[in-house]
């Protein structure tokens, strides 16, 4: 049956069905007459008794119509809507508090979601996997845990697995792209043919890799992404099959990636492996079949597991494998374990914590919204009191009026939903800006529909939680009593204040927990600013060249380049000084080999002595302000035919020679044949955070490097006015000396700071700001019972004056109720602190998490927003006039 | 001040709508009437609220087991709204009758022979 129709005859029945009863009621009240000689008065009054409860009875018989519980809340739906067309500011206030507290959570969950929870964007998310090589069970070096993999393994591996569908190699590398304009480097990734099959993302244009092309002689082919395609090439589709320049080789264009599609990205990998921010092209990778001895192992690997292979399966493989390889391969025996790491875990990495850290905190500011609108309601319904019972008395059973004010609640509760959702929207766009690099996938994060249901979801539990106190409050009264307290303000129900003053307390122990949380936050971001990271941010440039392999093809050339390079950069007027460097700090990690000290004996077996080791220049720790500690700087003068010379930090100094005096000790790095002596200790610099140990580092000048890595430098010059004033002066430096050589990632090494620290700043900042929200409103609760109280207790406080009570103590009564409640609170609050710092310890530096200070200040800065909030009342209180005040009841 | 409405509900599920059937059967009625034939055929026995009657009514037409029909009652002059048991009321009314036979003498023999003697 229609149901429109159907409410339309519905109309009809409730009609006969009043009628029906008017007539029997009056039948009824007839025959009373005739039978025992009442009046009719009288007589309607005994029909009544004998019909019942006419209103119930009524309510009862149209139910039998209604699809009963839909229909009577949308009645109840409809009572809900006048009552918040009766007090409109009340409903705005509820509507905005649940919309800022639904919005907050709601856009964080959006983050949440985009890093942690929603698959990985390639199909069949669940059988992608990165297998690691891992080291040796009884070595640990640095922390680190996952490493590359040599080519050796990868050709076994795509040999014998079974587990395998596809299997594909990666590494990013940095091209050279020239031919369009001003040389520009292009950050892109060399990848195996099965890469793409694996990832089983279709090119938007053109195809993949075949595995003819991925082997050397015919690795000159190129993928483009969509964005580099876009931006340098202008969308142009007849770029297919043509060539473009790369390193100075000619790259035919073999196809074009769909949107988004960026893998492998830096903020997704391991932090110590170097990736682009986003992939712009992919070529081949063609390894030679046979691996030439002491090929480095520097390849990442993705598979798709076969379908049906289970994770554990796959791993089971793997070790197989690595027992095979230790018998097969016995150099690198040890090193052929492996991890599988699903791609879904790799991605998100280890964002939860910071991202979980902010959901913990706005999940606190919801509780308290929903404290505080609890709050609210309370008084509304002590307000409503009679009308409650006025209710009761008709016939209103518990549950109905239970449920008509749930409805109440959750009809504010969507309002603030809808409200949230449009906070939410705008926070995500807010976030998106705000939010830091590191942060992965970040840029996936959307308002979509999984998003919606996760507000409808919390709605719905808000509109309960909020709505829940108040509604049994309101039907544990009693009936007589209330009735006879009439319209007498000095209520008797003492369950309210207590049940109010509840709230307050734990709005407040909840803001201080969260106070406490971002206070320890910001302090841990001003101990990191102000740690000693082993340089002087301010007034350095730095930027990259990359010195194409085809003019540049080996270690004369390259160290010719330089040496003309960097007189050139001191003459610049405003430089002070100017280096060169493989790492600059902030700028990601160095590399790391094993260093022997000359005269000390090594045992097989030992773990092998590695050390951070960094190829520079003369000027580099000027140029990065590192004071030089003890000895020297490197000279201009030390060149390959001058004795080898190294630099050492303090830290290796601390490790290798604790009692001694390293200055003049020679030290041997694998590949060099000379020792070198070292004559110079530094201060620590640390690499990619201001959270970092920083490790042993030795350092050697670029002039008796043999190791091929020179290709691609970072310049360091410190400058006398801003840094960005000398940037064309230095572009043009270098391009007087090769115009085909680009300079690429121009920054300031401050701004490499701040990035570095940009994942620290987001999260202090949203649990800051969270944490101030939380205050404001625990100062909105504690003034909205305080002046509940002064209005409740007007009488008694007018008797008090009355009996001669200074104004002064009238005062500090309302005061002392204040402090009494937050007081309460903030012990509570204190212990909740402390409980909480366990969990916080891992995202603080130089604070511990029960940091007196902190704790102090805190519990300070709230007592002083209670005393501030129940100022106003106190004085209300205190301005009584006793007359007035007893003449009004 | 509550008063005990549950008076009808003490009477099992349905055992008011059986009645109301019954009546209907013998002669079709409207509220008033169906309230004191109950009544009277119970010698006051069942206290039934008048009211009660209506959501019983009310669920009976839903279900299409009576239908009622506005007309002016002869005795009193007044528009009345007369209920008469439909084919389905009647063969609904015989298995429910039936239903509650078997219950009523499952129910004596637990409580004990002899104690109801059959009518």
């Amino acid at each position: 049956m229609n149901w429109f129709l159907q409410i339309f005859r519905r109309r009809r029945i409730y009609d006969d069905l009043a009628e029906e009863m008017r007539e029997h009621l009056l039948e009824r009240t007839e025959q009373i007459m005739r039978m025992e000689g009442l009046t009719r008065a009288e007589a309607a009054v005994a029909a009544r008794k004998a019909f019942g409860n006419k209103a119930v009875i009524e309510q009862r018989s149209r139910e039998v119509w209604q699809w009963p519980t839909l229909e009577s809340i949308w009645g109840d739906l409809r009572f809900a809507m006048r009552q918040m067309r009766k007090a409109p500011a009340f409903a705005l206030t509820i509507v905005l508090l649940l919309g800022l507290g639904i919005g907050s959570v709601t856009a964080v969950f959006s983050l949440v979601d985009a890093v942690l929870l929603r698959p990985v964007p390639y199909p069949d998310p669940s059988s992608l996997v990165i297998p690691w090589d891992i080291a040796p069970a009884d070595m640990n070096i640095d922390g680190f845990t996952e490493y590359p993999w040599n080519p050796i393994h990868y050709h076994a591996l795509m040999r014998e697995t079974k587990s395998f569908r596809y299997l594909g190699a990666f590494l990013g590398s940095n091209f050279n792209l020239t031919g369009l304009g001003d040389p520009a480097m292009l950050e892109g990734a060399s990848v195996s043919w099965g890469f793409f099959p694996a990832l089983g993302v279709q090119p938007e244009l053109g195809r993949f890799f075949t595995r003819d092309e991925d082997a050397p002689g015919h690795e000159r082919e190129v993928i483009l992404s969509d964005a580099l395609w876009r931006s340098r090439f202008h969308a142009d589709s007849s770029l297919l099959n043509h060539d473009i320049h790369l390193n100075g080789a000619a790259y035919t264009v073999v196809g074009i990636m769909p949107r988004g599609f960026g893998f492998p990205r830096a903020n997704e990998m391991p932090g110590d492996f170097t990736f682009a921010t986003e992939t712009e092209l992919w070529v081949p990778m063609a390894l030679p079949t046979v691996t030439a001895p002491f090929t480095s192992s520097e390849l990442a690997f993705i598979g798709r597991l076969q379908p049906g292979t289970t994770l554990a399966q796959a791993q089971g493989g793997m070790d197989l494998f690595a027992q095979r390889m230790d018998r097969e391969w016995p150099a690198s025996k040890g090193w052929n374990r492996s991890h599988i790491t699903p791609l879904q875990k790799q991605v998100a990495g280890d964002s939860g914590k910071p991202v979980l850290l902010i959901l913990s905190a706005v999940a606190v500011v919801l509780l308290i919204v929903c404290f505080n609108v609890a709050g609210l309601l309370l008084t509304r319904s002590l307000a409503r009191q009679r009308e409650f019972t006025v209710r009761a008395a008709l016939g209103a059973g518990r549950v109905r009026v239970l449920r008509q004010l749930l409805t109440e609640s959750l009809l504010l509760a969507f309002a603030g939903g809808a409200a949230g959702i449009g906070i939410a929207v705008a926070g995500v766009q807010l976030v998106k800006v705000l939010g830091p690099k590191s942060l992965p996938r970040l840029q996936e994060a959307s308002t979509d529909l999984r998003v919606f249901a996760f507000a409808f979801l919390i709605t719905l539990v808000t509109g309960i939680l909020f709505g829940l106190a108040p509604a049994l409050g309101a039907v544990r009264t009693n009936l007589v009593e209330s009735l006879k307290e009439g319209g007498q303000k000095l209520g008797t129900g003492t369950s309210h204040p207590r049940l109010r003053s509840a709230l307050v307390v734990s709005q407040i122990a909840l803001a201080l927990t969260l106070v406490v949380a971002s206070g320890l936050l910001v302090r841990t971001f001003y101990q990191l600013l102000a740690s000693d990271g082993g340089f002087r941010s301010d007034h350095v440039l730095t930027f990259q060249v990359s010195l194409p392999s085809t003019q540049y093809p080996d270690r004369e050339s390259i160290a010719r380049f330089y040496q003309r390079a960097l007189p050139g950069m001191r003459s610049i007027a405003g430089v002070e000084s100017a280096g060169i460097t493989e790492a600059v700090p902030m700028g990601g990690p160095t590399e790391a080999g094993v260093m022997r000290v000359v005269g000390r004996t090594y045992h097989k077996g030992d773990p092998p002595p590695m050390v951070n080791y960094t190829v520079t220049s003369p000027g580099l720790f000027s140029a990065l302000g590192t004071p030089i500690l003890r000895g020297r700087d490197f000279l201009d003068s030390d060149v390959l035919s001058a004795p080898a010379v190294a630099i050492i930090n303090r830290a290796l100094a601390k490790q290798y020679w604790p009692h001694e005096d390293p200055l003049g000790k020679q030290v041997l790095v694998p590949s060099q044949k000379v020792p070198a002596t070292i004559v110079g200790i530094v201060a620590d610099i640390k690499h990619s955070s201001l959270r970092e140990v920083p490790g042993p580092e030795m350092f050697e000048p670029y002039t008796q490097n043999v190791w091929p890595s020179l290709a691609l430098m970072q310049v360091v010059l410190r400058t006398k006015a801003a840094p960005d004033t000398v940037i064309a002066a230095a572009r043009q430096a270098i391009h007087q000396i090769d115009p085909g050589v680009p300079v690429a990632k121009v920054s300031t090494l401050a701004t490499l700071t701040g990035t570095a620290m940009a994942g620290e700043r987001f999260s202090m900042l949203l649990v800051g700001s969270f944490g101030l929200l939380a205050v404001l409103l625990a100062a909105v609760g504690i003034y909205g019972v305080i002046s509940y109280s002064v209005a409740q207790r007007t009488r008694e406080i007018g008797i008090r004056v009355a009996l001669g009570a200074q104004r002064g103590q009238v005062f500090g009564l309302i005061i002392r109720h204040g402090l009494r409640l937050s007081g309460l609170g903030i012990l509570i609050g204190l212990a909740a602190a402390l409980a909480m710092g366990r969990l916080l310890t891992s995202f603080l530096y130089g604070v511990t998490a029960t940091d007196p200070l902190t704790f102090v200040t805190v519990s300070l800065f709230i007592a002083a927003i209670a005393v501030g909030a129940s100022l106003l009342p106190a004085r209300r209180a205190a301005s009584i006039n006793p007359a007035e005040a007893l003449r009004a009841e | 001040m509550r008063t005990d409405n549950n008076s009808s509900r003490s009477l099992f599920p349905g055992a008011l709508e059986m009645m109301i059937l019954e009546s209907l059967r013998r002669q079709p009625a409207h509220g008033y009437a169906l309230v004191q034939h109950i009544q009277q055929r119970s010698n006051q026995l069942l206290q039934v609220e008048e009211g009660s009657l209506y959501p019983a009514l009310q669920r009976l037409l839903k279900e299409k087991l009576v239908k009622a029909e506005w007309t002016i009652s002869p005795s009193t002059n007044r528009r009345v709204r007369v209920y008469k048991i439909t084919r389905t009321g009647l063969r609904h009314l015989e298995q429910e009758l039936s239903r509650f036979e078997h219950m009523l003498q499952g129910i004596a023999l637990v409580l004990g022979p002899g104690r109801f003697a059959a009518e």
